[in-house]
């Protein structure tokens, strides 16, 4: 249960003293009906390739996965051992939900699903991502892509 | 996670995201955001649910339709619970450590690991065969007897090999323990004897009841005192989560 003030001690302190960025501005991007977006995956559970590199530290990198990826294919590296990976273990889907876009699009919900999804491991400075991210913003238009699910762990 | 939606936003990207964290969320205000009461590392709630993660998926996507944000709403449900975890617990398996013998004999550590060597051996097979049944396992790089020979190596100060992806101990030591775990928790997968243990009885089964718990923080004491700061950093934050840390 992801609910701060019931979590134990020391996660509980660990969590709430973790420094959160601030910004000045509040982008805010329209776009067209929810049927004709096309939707990529932006992970930060440090999620890659099997033959893809581990990710090591706080650097903000981040490994591109592309949609033919399937469950065996993809292994985790986050660095952090204070959050569940069984569920990881037993279905993809809970921290990258890539079957359900699937399904979605198959039923015309959304309209498509992007041919890369990405992820960053999350326990990096958002900061030092932030360079990272300009860069995946002009693969993301790129891939065509005008919805974005991010999806932490 | 919100950082990063507000830097694709300013860039032209729509966004919407789950958040696991609702005060980190108040705080970044990203463009859209969906809170969700779900254990971290279960953002889409419960494993092997599609009806229920495509519920919170459609709650997400259906931010993007918002006229005017930020927006920060909260899903309305809980996942759904596994039955009975604390029993589930008492079933699993584990072999016992024991480091009582007679002067002269092994030291502490190469019981320790003669114990972890059984153990894994017991599981060997429900291991090969969870992979078989699946066709792939969520090892990355260590398959049991890598991690052993990891963990062997490192607290009887012998080299551990490294290659171009794992090009330092403090690597190989923080993804080998990674991997243990997952092979730990696929063995119990297809056990006949055991009901499948949520994440929390689980984690109380590796960390307190199993030889490969006990090498984990062995190796998370040499790390410590190690004079590499990779080293200590794996020591202190990495190998042992919070929780267990004391236990």
């Amino acid at each position: 249960m992801a609910r701060l003030h019931t979590m134990p001690e020391p996660m509980r302190s660990h969590l709430s003293d973790l420094p959160c960025p601030t910004f000045d501005t509040r982008p805010w991007v329209t776009g067209p009906p929810l049927s004709r977006r096309r939707v990529a995956i932006l992970s930060t559970a440090g999620l890659h390739r099997r033959e893809d590199r581990p990710f090591e530290g706080m650097t903000g990198d981040y490994r591109v996965i592309p949609d033919t990826c399937t469950a065996k294919d993809l292994v985790m590296t986050h660095i952090s051992t204070n959050f569940d990976r069984t569920g990881f273990v037993q279905d993809w889907n809970v921290v990258f939900p890539v079957d359900r876009l699937h399904e979605l699009a198959a039923d015309q919900i959304i309209g498509s699903v992007a041919e890369f999804h990405y992820s960053f491991m999350g326990a990096a400075d958002p900061g030092a991502m932030e360079q990272a991210a300009w860069r995946l913003a002009g693969l993301l238009k790129g891939d065509a892509v005008d919805a974005v699910l991010l999806v932490p762990v | 996670m919100g950082a990063l939606g507000h830097y694709l936003e300013t860039q032209g990207i729509p966004t919407t995201q789950i958040s696991l964290i609702r005060e980190h969320t108040q705080t970044i205000q990203p463009p859209r955001a969906l809170w969700v009461p779900f254990a971290l590392g279960r953002p889409l709630g419960r494993p092997g649910d599609p009806a229920f993660q495509t519920r919170v998926i459609l709650a997400a996507l259906a931010l993007l339709e918002a006229e005017t944000g930020p927006v920060l709403t909260d899903f309305p449900d809980d996942a759904p619970e596994a039955s009975e975890p604390a029993e589930a617990e008492m079933d699993l398996p584990a072999c016992p450590v024991s480091l009582a013998r007679p002067e002269g004999q092994k030291t502490e550590t190469e019981q320790l690991l003669e114990t972890f060597r059984q153990e894994l051996a017991d599981s060997r097979s429900w291991y090969d065969m969870a992979t078989a049944r699946r066709g792939f396992s969520s090892v990355a790089y260590f398959a049991p007897q890598a991690a052993f020979q990891v963990f062997n190596d490192f607290l009887l100060d012998k080299p551990i090999p490294l290659d171009g992806n794992i090009a330092s101990t403090a690597l190989a030591l923080r993804l080998a323990a990674q991997d243990l775990k997952a092979a730990y928790f696929e063995s119990v997968m297809v056990r006949p004897d055991v009901t499948l243990p949520d994440d929390t009885a689980f984690n109380r089964w590796f960390w307190q009841k199993t030889a490969a718990g006990e090498v984990l923080r062995a190796v998370r004491d040499k790390c410590r005192a190690a004079d590499d700061a990779a080293l200590k950093l794996n020591g202190d934050l990495l190998l042992v989560p919070m929780d267990q840390a004391f236990a």
